[in-house]
């Protein structure tokens, strides 16, 4: 993540009149999530209007519900290695003061705030100390699922398809969600059989994740990023790396066993030459190679696994994933081989920031909360819950911050 | 059955009996069905050999497990079906003619070397495997002999010898694809292109010019071979060679298959009929992973990418290794942790328990290194060879046993020649397999992992395929030249190769051996064969069923110093060239000794039996054919000196007096044993009829196991109640000298005058003093010289062929007599293991109702537990202080008279 150009977004300046009430953390082993409420400045919906409005939101239980909120969730993320920069971007935001300075008390309670991902236990003491705040850890699991639910749920056009270039959205029933697959991608690969609102177990995953892609090609390749290794991905052509079918079996397919010559029957196998060099390779070769073995592995395992379980869907989400096209192609069409054409990779427009959504659903919201209970409502809600209008587009990885309203019962 | 028979014979007309057993086998599934049907196919074919050695795998059901009755009824049947498949032996005969044993029955030259048969090549792109398959004649026994056993067993089969278990080998043999010129200077060395029979058999040539290849190799080298040995490769599918290898190596070859988890080699005994369906998880570049459901009946249902072509291409990306085994070979120094995420990393040392991940658990292979601001030069090579074999082999474990899952294979078997017995790969799989399952699954390897294609290829043979070798249950357990060269590339012992060419091929390979013996670095221990007696004891203290213990210090040295060189070197007349083979012989055996010492797996599991019949094999692989031949031959002749005074003394006795008094003097003279340290000292020190009068004196009843009553009762009957005689006994028998002649002879004498037919039971190859198959007949022969009963059951067990009782007068005598024959056991062991007998023991096992299993060999280390549905008698002295406390909780030369009724 190139961090200047997340110091330029408009919601994080602080002479705009955007103020952040909430946050929640997820710290994971190679890069820190951010995500935080803004209240849009001069909207505040009262009772009155909440009912003329058409955000009124009809409940099962035929209760209503009314905005009484509006404002934005934004995402962010740092390397977890420059953690300092995310502590700077949450010092000089106050975010963890609910961005209200004028609600800043000296020598007030530390103040708590939600936060996933190991890092949450790892950095605890340094958020103490540097910033005062105590991190409130949430099962990482936990909330994962809580943000793959809420996003899937609540969010228009979350999950789409990618194949062959083609992205499409794909509608879901709010009532035929379940149970799914949920692939996290992050530096390893969590996979996780998702029944319904907090009811999941870990099914498997494998290590070979976003961590082994970045930790060998920064190995293999003089990159310096994450970015700038998927970068060169695109670029690259594997056949000079990978060992294909058609290699061994002198341009022909295997076809009795079903494999095309341009399959590959061994990543890096070619690489196995005398008297070639690493430094004899392109790197995006290396690159590209790298990538189609483990969206590849990931792939498979996972279908796998959804075949295993008899889940219909598999979400893959994770950072390891970035939107990029090819990744997301490699995976899809790592699922489609592997099933037979019968399953279809899915994925999340906001796949980086699962835990950080679900921890911040796991709060109690205090901060918006104290906003409500002073500015809006007589009495402080008890339940608070959010709906999304819009997905305001800003980055073209993941960070886009969605436009919502807030609900309290 | 009669399905499978009717279905065979309307099958037979179209295609030869070979391929027909395939196909049957693939209808019918199990292996008992194909056996039988196989006998059937043989039978038409007019070769009785296979049907023996089928019988023989029958019958031995019946010694071990006493299910025999059951097993048996499909070979009754078959001897009468046979005449009526007669008409159709024309046909089936055509079919079969590259049978090489039938079409050239002259085969049986005397003291030719091996006649090598079969090759089979599997040409990859690092290693080419060989395997070829050898089948020894060497001896040529009396054939009338045999015949009138066979005739007498019921098994008449004309002219046609039957092998002994010992009869053939496969060979494994190992080279680089890029030394290739060494493999083609092997084969030409061995002649092993043209069936190893060229010379003397010129027209064989055009039948064995092709040779069955798979691999990529078999297309890119097909120039080459033609061009240099004149053959042509016969292409086989690969993965259809894979399949094959590894079902033949499955249902034929004990301990072959092994689990192995933290550094631990458990061996897994699989019922072959009950093998299918696995999966198959062949890694080499990539990885294949094959469901497997019957012989031939496959599908690749999976694979990944991520295999070993991953693990050397990125390994050669990372480290400056030169090799595999160079990268493979670092990775045992390595420490990933120094380039895995564990997930103790992300939680600061914390197990996330809550999902069941320890704190070691590599949440992210490699990624560490994206932290760390270090370059790829900072890394160790160690470590990142050991990062990536444990992320490829914990992948290829996972995918492995979700396919398993999926299909719901109960086993999965991983080859190829990723693993290469790597110890820290088979770990890391079994652990993915089992981290996966939750303990459900098992990951297996196979011992001959790296040949399955090989053998695959080997099968592909017509006329010489897995049906028969299947049944011969024929391995090359100790393979002789391995030591030398840690196992890796060559065979047989035969130095260097690439010499070959400056001299002739007469050269012997001996001599080699012996300059290559010295270069040797083995932790060998020289000292002991410089000066030893020879032999040393049973120290070990196994009993029957212990296995050697896995850690290397279990290895007692009493046993590892079992060198016989001096008797051995003695038994060739102690001449030059037996000196050197002898030194050779040391050499050898110490080192291999010395590798099961390091690695008491290396050969599958060994008992205490497979110790002793490796220095066996290995005193043969010599060329010391017998090497107590002269101390035999002196003790048969000072025994049977005295045996006419034994005989008539014993006469003198009442019924129960001689009983008692014959099976004391098995017991006492079951003590001549040059296999005992004990008793070799007492050889040492004094004359054969002193030792001998020594132990009849300790005969003091009772015994320390003492059944003798109920045997007697059994024998004798009681007062009320008259016992019938037995019809058929079978006496395995131990040592030569005394104990032959002064012990089991006598009792023998006793069964026969009883009116019960006696089977002597030897060893078909020499193995210490133990008395062979082949002697038996002549020890007979002179002891019938003094006693009329035995000069009377010999003659009708067809032992004594001579044309002066050759008249119709004695002939009519004869047939008054039961017989006494002679059968050979198959083995070359002083233990037998009866699930590996020869198939005239088989067969004459069947009639059987009593079995008498003499010595510490057969009825101590072995057997002694094992349960018979005849009646059993276990007789031997206990020569091993050790030994005597562990069994019996007595001491040395203690006896063990054991009768078990049929149960």
């Amino acid at each position: 993540m190139d961090l200047r150009k997340g110091q330029i977004e408009p919601i994080l300046d602080p002479n705009q009149s955007t103020y952040v009430y909430h946050l929640a953390l997820d710290i994971g082993g190679s890069l820190a999530k951010v995500v935080y409420f803004t209240k849009d400045d001069d909207y505040f919906v009262d009772s009155e209007e909440g009912i003329s409005n058409k955000k009124a939101l009809e409940k099962s239980n035929g209760s209503r519900q009314y905005p009484v909120l509006n404002g934005r969730l934004n995402f962010k993320k740092f390397e977890t290695s420059k953690i300092n920069d995310c502590l700077e971007f949450i010092n000089s935001m106050k975010l963890h003061f609910g961005g209200n300075q004028e609600q800043e008390i000296p020598g007030s309670q530390p103040i708590a705030v939600k936060a996933t991902g190991g890092g949450a236990y790892k950095y605890a003491d340094l958020f103490k100390e540097r910033l005062g705040i105590i991190l409130d850890k949430e099962d990482e699991m936990d909330c994962l699922v809580a943000g793959a639910n809420f996003l899937l749920e609540v969010v228009h056009q979350e999950a789409f398809t990618y194949m062959g270039d083609q992205k499409q959205f794909v509608q879901i029933d709010q009532n035929d969600l379940y149970p799914y697959l949920l692939v996290n991608i992050g530096s390893g690969v969590g996979m996780i059989k998702v029944e319904g609102e907090g009811k999941f177990e870990r099914v498997s995953g494998t290590s070979i994740g976003g961590g082994t892609f970045w930790g060998l090609g920064k190995l293999l390749t003089n990159c310096k990023s994450f970015d700038e290794l998927l970068e060169l991905s695109y670029r690259g052509n594997n056949r000079a790396v990978d060992m294909l079918v058609g290699d061994i079996y002198g341009g022909m397919d295997y076809s009795k066993i079903g494999l095309s010559s341009t399959a590959i029957a061994s990543s890096f196998g070619k690489a196995i030459s005398d008297n070639r060099d690493r430094e004899d390779y392109k790197p995006e070769d290396i690159a590209r190679s790298l990538l189609r073995m483990i969206s590849n592995n990931i792939g498979q395992i996972s279908y796998l696994n959804a075949l295993r379980f008899g889940l219909k869907r598999i979400f893959f989400g994770g950072f390891f994933i970035r939107r990029h096209p090819f990744t997301m192609d490699t995976l899809s069409v790592a699922v489609n081989f592997w099933s037979k054409g019968e399953a279809k990779a899915m994925f999340l427009r906001h796949e980086g920031f699962l835990g950080a959504v679900g921890a911040f659903m796991s709060s109690d919201k205090h901060g918006l909360k104290e906003l409500l209970a002073n500015q809006v409502v007589q009495k402080a809600p008890s339940k608070l819950s959010f709906a999304v209008d819009k997905i305001i587009h800003g980055q073209p990885d993941g960070d886009e911050s969605i436009e919502c309203s807030v609900y309290a019962a | 059955m009669v399905d499978a028979n009717s279905k065979f014979t309307c099958l037979v007309p179209r295609t030869g009996p070979v391929t027909k057993f395939r196909e049957c086998r693939r209808q019918f599934g199990g292996v008992r069905e194909a056996v039988w049907l196989v006998l059937n196919l043989y039978k038409m074919a007019g070769s009785f050999e296979k049907e023996q050695e089928v019988l023989g795998i029958i019958e031995e059901k019946k010694l071990e497990s006493g299910e025999g009755d059951r097993d048996m009824a499909p070979a009754a049947g078959n001897s009468i079906h046979r005449s009526g498949s007669r008409p159709q032996l024309d046909v089936s005969k055509a079919e079969i003619q590259g049978n090489v044993e039938e079409k050239y029955p002259t085969i049986l030259l005397p003291n030719q070397s091996d006649d090598l048969s079969h090759l089979a090549l599997d040409i990859g792109g690092s290693l080419i495997k060989l395997v070829y398959f050898s089948r020894r004649e060497n001896q040529s026994a009396d054939d009338k002999r045999k015949k009138s056993v066979k005739e007498r067993l019921g098994l008449s089969n004309g002219n046609r010898r039957s092998f002994p278990i010992l009869g053939g080998r496969l060979h494994f043999v190992k080279f680089e694809t890029r030394k290739i010129n060494e493999c083609l200077d092997f084969i030409h060395s061995k002649q092993l292109h043209c069936g190893g029979l060229e010379s003397r058999y010129p027209d064989v040539t055009d039948q064995n010019g092709i040779i069955k290849a798979t691999g990529g190799g078999a297309y890119k080298y097909a120039d080459l071979f033609k061009e240099r040995l004149g053959v042509s490769l016969d292409k086989e599918d690969e993965m259809d060679c894979l399949v094959a290898g590894a079902n033949f190596l499955l249902k034929a070859i004990r301990h072959e298959a092994f689990t192995h988890m933290e550094g631990q080699k458990e061996f897994v005994q699989i019922d072959p009929n009950d093998l299918f369906p696995y999966l198959l998880v062949n890694i080499g570049s990539g990885v294949s992973m094959i469901k497997v459901v019957g012989d031939g009946k496959f599908e690749r249902i999976s694979g990944t990418n991520v295999g070993g072509g991953t693990y050397w291409g990125l390994g050669r990306l990372l480290t400056k290794c030169k090799s595999f085994d160079e990268l493979l070979e670092l990775s045992q120094k390595g420490d990933n942790r120094t380039m895995d995420m564990l997930v103790g990393d992300i939680y600061g040392g914390l197990d996330y328990s809550k999902i069941g991940l320890s704190a070691s658990t590599i949440a992210s292979s490699f990624g560490k290194t994206i932290s760390e601001k270090k370059e790829l030069e900072d890394y160790r090579p160690e470590d990142i060879s050991l990062s990536l074999l444990r992320m490829i082999s914990y992948n290829i474990g996972q995918i492995a046993y979700l396919n398993a899952l999926r299909f719901r294979l109960k086993r999965i078997f991983f080859g190829g020649f990723f693993i290469r017995g790597h110890a820290y790969t088979m770990d890391t799989i079994s652990f993915a397999v089992q981290f996966w399952s939750n303990g459900e699954a098992q990951a297996m390897f196979l011992r001959h992992e790296g040949f399955l294609g090989a053998l695959g290829a080997f099968m592909s043979y017509e006329k010489h395929g897995l049906d028969d070798l299947m049944v011969h249950q024929l391995v090359e357990r100790f393979p002789m030249g391995a030591p030398y060269t840690g196992g890796k590339i060559h065979g047989p012992p035969l130095g260097d190769l690439n010499e070959k060419a400056k001299v002739s091929l007469q050269i012997s390979w001996m001599e080699k051996f012996l300059q290559k013996g010295t270069e040797i670095t083995a932790p060998v221990p020289t000292t002991p064969l410089a000066g030893t007696t020879g032999l040393g004891g049973f120290e070990v203290p196994l009993s029957k069923g212990s296995t050697l213990r896995s850690d290397a210090s279990a290895l007692n040295v009493g046993v590892l110093h079992l060198v016989p060189t001096l008797e051995a070197v003695a038994s060739e007349g102690g001449t030059d060239d037996a000196q050197r083979r002898g030194d050779a012989f040391a050499h050898a055996f110490s080192a291999h000794l010395a590798r099961l010492m390091e690695e008491p797996a290396a050969y599958g599991k060994l008992g205490l039996a497979n110790l002793l019949e490796m220095r066996e094999e290995c005193l043969r692989e010599f060329q010391f054919v017998d090497a107590y031949r002269s101390i035999k031959q002196r003790e048969n002749e000072a025994s049977l000196a005295v045996l006419p005074d034994l005989l008539v003394e014993l006469d003198s006795m009442d019924e129960e007096t001689r009983l008692l008094t014959l099976i004391e003097g098995v017991l006492a003279a079951n003590i001549f044993d040059w296999g005992s340290r004990a008793c070799v000292d007492l050889y040492h020190k004094g004359t054969i009829i002193e030792i001998y009068r020594m132990s009849r004196n300790k005969m003091r009843r009772p015994w320390r196991v003492d059944d003798f009553d109920i045997f007697k009762e059994r024998m004798l009957g009681t007062r009320d109640k008259k016992m019938p005689h037995h019809k058929r006994a079978l006496l395995f028998v131990d040592n030569s000298g005394a104990d032959i002649v002064l012990g089991m002879l006598p009792l023998a004498r006793e069964l026969l005058r009883r009116g019960t037919e006696v089977v002597l039971v030897a060893n078909s190859l020499p193995a210490l003093n133990d008395v062979t198959a082949m002697e038996l007949p002549d020890i007979v022969a002179e002891a019938a010289k003094h006693c009329d009963i035995l000069r009377r059951a010999a003659e009708a067990g067809g032992l004594l062929v001579d044309a002066m009782i050759n008249t119709s007068d004695s002939s009519k005598q004869n047939s008054s007599s039961v017989p006494l024959m002679v059968v050979e056991n198959g083995c070359g062991s002083p233990c037998i293991d009866l699930r590996q007998v020869s198939s005239e023991l088989a067969a004459a096992a069947k009639d059987a109702d009593l079995i008498i299993l003499e010595g510490m060999g057969r009825a101590l280390h072995t057997n002694l537990n094992a349960r018979f549905k005849c009646d059993a008698l276990k007789l031997a002295m206990v020569k091993n202080q050790r030994l005597a406390e562990k069994l019996i909780k007595g001491n040395i030369y203690d006896c063990i008279c054991k009768y078990e009724p049929a149960s």
